[in-house]
């Protein structure tokens, strides 16, 4: 008769959850040191997706790079490419007209919100339950509509331009808008009903992956992983940028710093979303969308620049290193989701695997952020 | 405020330097004004200074000997800035490497300190922060993979970004595919 | 080569052979393989306004042994081609290979001169069977390419040419 094999108390194993597997949301691979179900420790593998985007940036030009910051971030990509067309223009001296100002922040807004929807069903399908993903996708198709009869992609986006935008939006537009935000309100009391108030969703957050605020300070966390901590930080409210400061809207933030608080902080957000898209419509003033007076080449004055826009995943940052050509000298991109999952491998050391997944999946994650 | 008590804090590891003026920089400078740039730039000393915010985007700018560094950013830890970002600058031309530490705050009291320190092209090394800040893990590690400059003390110090056995760093100036 | 009908032994059942890859044409079972934009373009076709499940092909399995098409969606660098290879090798036959998107097809928006970490093009190492272009496609062309598989897999056609009527 064989001798059973049995794991010692000291004795751990590698388990690989490798570039390809359904909850990473991408190729990113965690080594993770296991004692029975607990991890012992964790390294996380990045750069399977690593498409230089910096290096990209100092090869083109700057009209070239807009399409960039589509394919860095994908989910909410019209926030990230308002972050870029700000510093250029901010550098460069271009004023955009106050239309165009409130059309970029209602479409970062929508934008936003369908990035929110998305996480949802992904993160609630990393747990278990499939269902929410068909209603949250439903709903974004709806968004998806809106921004493809404007700009033209349901996905990446190359809709600002230095100064403005290329495209007006129409009443169409305006009146989708408007019938979509009491259906979005309506879908928010559903997924509260399907969801948030599930005791066995509840059961598995609750509790699970305390981060505290001094943690969160030594990482440079910041979204929802900063929000659930405590950590009132939103670069919308505290750096100002665009026309943020006309619109009233809260920063919810949750003090209990466990993944449920980091799921209610992103669900508060969409009604603020909403909330936001709701003033931009009212307030939304006529005029051009482009300005007059703008130079044919882009060329920044020599110098270092620097921009940083609140993103569906945090505090995204573009830091332009000009020296008075054509094409940026540096660029560097800061990525929210970087330092985010960068808190990973501290957080996650005595968890049991099944809590550090859906640790994971509250952080939030869109790998080629991190790989830029 | 936070911004003039963290700069004179800074300004206390620079004794003998006298502080420079606060820059204005101009939003379009005319061609002639950029000729004359082009033609005499001089070397920056040590030193911190206050930047435009409406215009760069960051408070205050303080450039360290790699010596000092440790210090400047034990002054931010201390003041509760989170770290932002660290990348580096290739100074083809002045054959040096330029590392660009990023630091800002969570509270209302806006504050974003940018360090930086010049290292030699050849021989580019400067101690780490991971003691003080620990995710400065990975932006040192990326930084090492894009430029090759070496962080004294680092813990791991392998590619992040690039395969493991990759030995070319990319977004050097001179770098060809 | 998956586009091929793999003969049985000795002794054909032409019959048989014919109404087993209309079976097969009308179930593939992808593997979750999403590595970039393209793979949230597949999941929006997998939900429930455009819905790959009428062709049969919603049951995505995250194990490549219970998969028989893999469709690459995203740009593959050269740190990750291993992996994608290990998982076509663990695909059992038969197989086919799809490549969604431009950056799967030939590198995309990020194939040009100065590139040092991607890999341009799925065919560069593994048998692509359908070519999906977009960037990313809309998941219309994403079922487009579904039924052109079916096409190719078996010769039953869903329905008539528009041109051939």
């Amino acid at each position: 008769m064989n001798a059973p094999i049995l794991l010692q108390p000291d004795e751990t194993f590698i388990l690989n959850v490798g570039p390809q597997h359904p909850a990473t949301h991408g190729v990113l691979r965690v080594k993770m040191e296991m004692s029975g179900e607990y991890i012992v420790n964790a390294e996380t593998v990045i750069g399977y997706i690593h498409r230089m985007h910096e290096k990209m940036g100092e090869l083109k030009t700057y009209p070239q790079f807009l399409m960039n910051l589509s394919r860095m971030d994908y989910l909410g990509a019209l926030g990230y490419s308002h972050c870029h067309v700000l510093v250029v223009e901010k550098a460069s001296g271009i004023v955009v007209p106050e239309r165009a100002e409130y059309i970029r922040a209602i479409m970062v807004e929508l934008n936003r919100i369908a990035s929110h929807l998305f996480w949802f069903g992904a993160f609630v399908m990393d747990l278990g339950g499939f269902s929410p993903l068909m209603y949250a996708l439903q709903d974004r198709e709806h968004i998806l509509d809106m921004l493809e009869a404007v700009t033209g992609s349901r996905l990446t986006y190359c809709y600002f331009r230095f100064g403005g935008l290329y495209n007006d939006i129409d009443d169409d537009f305006i009146a989708a808008a408007r019938r979509f935000i009491p259906r979005m309100r309506k879908s928010l009391k559903k997924y509260k009903a399907l969801v948030t108030g599930n005791i066995i969703f509840r059961k598995r957050l609750e509790g699970i992956a305390p981060l505290t605020p001094e943690m969160c300070r030594k990482y440079g966390a910041s979204s929802a992983v900063a929000r659930g901590s405590g950590i009132n930080f939103d670069v919308r409210r505290n750096e100002p940028y665009s026309v943020y400061p006309e619109f009233d809207f809260d920063i919810p933030v949750y003090h209990e710093c466990d993944s449920l608080a980091r799921y209610m902080v992103r669900m508060d957000e969409i009604e603020q979303s909403l909330r936001i898209v709701e003033q931009g419509l009212d307030k939304l003033p006529g005029g051009p969308i482009m300005p007059d007076k703008k130079p044919k080449i882009i060329k920044p004055p020599a110098g270092d620049y620097y921009q940083a826009v609140e993103t569906a995943r945090g505090s995204f940052g573009v830091r332009l290193v000009s020296d008075g050509g054509k094409n940026p000298y540096r660029l560097k991109l800061r990525s929210p989701t970087y330092s985010n999952m960068h808190l990973f491998d501290e957080a996650c050391r005595g968890m049991m695997i099944m809590d550090a997944l859906a640790f994971m999946g509250s952080l939030d994650l869109v790998i080629p952020e991190i790989d830029r | 405020m936070i911004c003039d008590k963290t700069k004179q804090a800074l300004q206390s590891l620079f004794p003998k330097a006298t502080p420079e003026p606060a820059e204005s920089s101009p939003a379009i400078p005319s061609s002639e004004a950029q000729e004359k740039k082009a033609k005499a730039p001089a070397p920056r000393q040590d030193g911190v200074v206050e930047r435009d915010y409406a215009v760069h985007g960051y408070h205050l700018d303080a450039q360290v000997s790699p010596d000092q560094l440790l210090e400047a950013v034990s002054i931010l830890d201390e003041a509760a800035f989170f770290i932002e970002s660290i990348t580096g600058v290739d100074w083809i031309k002045e054959n040096q490497l330029e590392v660009v530490y990023d630091f800002s705050r969570y509270d209302f009291d806006t504050c974003r300190v940018v360090i930086r320190t010049r290292l030699d092209r050849n021989n580019p090394v400067v101690p780490t922060i991971t003691g003080i800040y620990a995710g400065a893990n990975w932006h040192e590690r990326e930084t090492h993979d894009f430029f090759g400059i070496k962080f004294e003390g680092h813990p791991h110090l392998i590619p992040l970004l690039l395969p493991e056995d990759a030995d070319f760093h990319p977004l050097l100036k001179d770098f060809k595919a | 080569m998956g586009t091929e009908k793999i003969p049985s032994s000795v002794v054909q059942f032409a019959l048989a052979d014919r109404l087993i890859n209309i079976g097969r044409a009308n179930s593939f079972w992808p593997l979750t393989f999403g590595i970039a934009c393209c793979a949230i373009e597949m999941m929006a076709t997998g939900c429930a306004r455009f819905d790959m499940s009428r062709f049969g092909a919603e049951v995505f399995r995250p194990s490549a042994r219970q998969s028989d098409v893999m469709i690459v969606a995203g740009t593959i660098t050269k740190k990750m081609m291993p992996g994608i290879k290990t998982l076509y090798d663990q695909m059992p036959e038969p197989k086919w290979v799809m490549a969604l998107g431009n950056c799967a097809i030939s590198g995309g928006p990020f194939a040009f001169e100065g590139q040092y970490s991607i890999i341009l093009g799925a065919d560069q190492f593994l048998p692509v069977d359908v070519y999906i272009p977009g960037c990313p496609p809309r998941p219309e062309a994403l079922l487009q390419g579904i039924i052109e598989l079916e096409h190719l897999v078996s010769d039953w056609k869903r329905w008539k040419n528009p041109e051939a009527a």
